[in-house]
């Protein structure tokens, strides 16, 4: 199951509160799409130091889409 | 928020917090000094006094607030880390005030041993700040416009500030140098180079995720800084010719920029799907109204240069500019940064979500939106008293007013920081 978070019409830190919280209940399976405008440094620094992995794609319109999941065992 | 997530060590609190808190006294101290000198000083720019006003704003207000805004917003916006946070910090803000003081005192005394003081100090504080932050923009991974901009920026501020030092040695032992056309190329790097380029940096990031705008478009972000760098670098050049019209008439697409990154702004304002008036978007209006009218008349004065034979038409650039662009700028970021920087570090207290206030709590909104309304009528007094000088005394007091209530405002946010902070300690003790 994928997650997805609208955060390109949330003011901050409503964005990070929502991933923050999706974290608590994603699964081995599922990930997290966050839509964004910009690179959630901060949010980047807690899931690297808490072992989930991401990726993140630039679209031509400017929207970051920022992928989400648990590490692999 | 989930309790056994751990947070990155980002810089104390407390490293921003006090170059933000300072800032607004050094504008408290110009309108104060507008007030006590009264219009005479806004009759040419060359005044002592109304060089001590200006750099009171940007040496003071300004470069305060940059400061203090860099050290977190690196961490933040483009994942950098500034060495040594704390220590730096401890080391460059005194240096900063005591030159800013030194300077103006200077100015305003016509004291060349004071100019001279100040040199050292600035060239020491700017100097330690310019290493450390050009360090942590040039090690991050991140990529990306802002982060270009933001280095384009700090070598900004360093020519600047070797150019400033220059012009105050020069002032302070007379010596044989063409301190009009430096002083031009100073101002040109200083409102250019280093103020206009990081409010670009920022606002590429900041104005799409405080203001719920569309992003800048790439192809704008790509152009703006290096443009206007490549327009700088000509423009010093130009000022060193013995025939000084092409150096004026370079003041047009220097000016075009401006508008062009004052019309994108108040666009993607215009056209965001969520209207949020509260003081930063106000704010910000205010300030990019201010530079189109800054470019406009920029442009006149470089079309008709007989405009600039009344000397007070630099002037009213300079009110443009310096309350009206970039202090209203440095206003409308803060009252967004410090509630984000509290929610933020209120967040590494490990307390669940709930536990953590909503930002809007850290500042009443009310404050704020009256302080912009003293703000603005500040600058419109301001404005006005360039060609009414007999209303300098109070456009003084109300500036300096806006900035006393500025600088309440934000220590409302550090008092809110440490009330919700207490409860959340004493929470966590609980369970």
């Amino acid at each position: 199951m994928t997650i997805i978070i609208d955060g390109r019409d949330l003011q901050p830190p409503e964005p990070m509160e929502r991933t923050l919280e999706a974290l608590d209940r994603l699964g081995a399976d599922d990930d997290i799409l966050l839509l964004l405008y910009c690179q959630p440094h901060p949010l980047f620094n807690i899931l690297r130091n808490n072992g989930y992995v991401w990726t993140d794609n630039l679209l031509p319109e400017g929207t970051r889409e920022i992928r989400i999941r648990k590490p692999a065992d | 928020m989930h309790p056994s997530l751990s947070f990155e060590q980002a810089p104390p609190i407390s490293v921003p917090y006090r170059f933000f808190l300072v800032a607004p006294w050094f504008g408290v101290l110009a309108g104060l000094l507008l007030a006590w000198s009264g219009g005479d000083v806004l009759a040419s720019r060359w005044s002592p006094d109304t060089l001590a006003l200006v750099h009171l704003i940007a040496v003071g207000f300004m470069l305060q607030a940059m400061s203090g805004a860099m050290f977190q917003f690196i961490p933040v916006a483009v994942g950098g880390n500034v060495w040594r946070s704390l220590w730096v910090a401890n080391a460059i803000q005194p240096l900063l005030i005591l030159g800013a003081l030194l300077l103006v005192a200077g100015f305003h005394f016509s004291a060349p041993v004071l100019l001279s003081a100040a040199v050292p100090a600035l060239l020491a504080g700017v100097g330690i700040f310019v290493g450390v932050v050009l360090l942590a923009l040039w090690r991050t991974p991140a990529t990306g416009m802002t982060l270009w901009t933001m280095r384009i920026a700090v070598a900004g501020l360093a020519v600047t500030v070797l150019l400033g030092a220059l012009l105050a040695e020069a002032l302070a032992r007379g010596l044989d140098l063409p301190i009009i056309e430096l002083t031009n190329v100073h101002l040109a790097w200083g409102l250019g180079g280093w103020a206009l380029m990081l409010v670009a940096a920022v606002s590429y990031f900041v104005v799409p995720m405080f203001q719920l705008t569309n992003p800048y478009p790439l192809w704008f972000a790509r152009w703006f800084g290096p443009l206007l760098l490549v327009m700088l670098l000509l423009w010093s050049g130009l000022w060193f010719r013995d025939d000084l019209r092409p150096a004026q008439a370079f003041g047009v697409p220097v000016s075009l920029l401006c508008v062009a990154f004052a019309s994108m702004t108040l666009r993607l304002q215009y056209t965001r799907r969520r209207k949020i008036n509260d003081a930063t978007s106000l704010n910000f209006r205010v300030a990019m109204i201010a530079l189109l009218v800054f470019a406009i008349s920029g442009t006149a004065m470089a079309i008709d240069p007989t405009i600039s034979d009344d000397p007070r038409a630099a002037v009213w650039l300079g009110m443009l500019v310096f309350p009206g662009v970039f202090v209203s700028t440095i206003s409308g970021m803060m009252y967004k940064i410090i509630p984000f920087l509290n929610w933020l570090h209120l967040q590494r207290l490990g307390a669940p979500i709930s536990a953590v206030p909503n930002m809007k709590k850290m500042i009443p909104g009310d404050s704020m939106t009256a302080q912009f309304r003293l703000h603005v009528l500040a600058v419109l007094l301001l404005l006005a008293a360039v060609w009414l000088p007999s209303l300098a005394e109070v456009a003084g007091l109300v500036f300096s007013a806006s900035c006393a209530w500025l600088a309440w405002n934000l220590t409302l946010a550090m008092r809110s920081y440490r009330r919700f902070r207490d409860q959340i300690r004493a929470s966590v003790l609980r369970c």
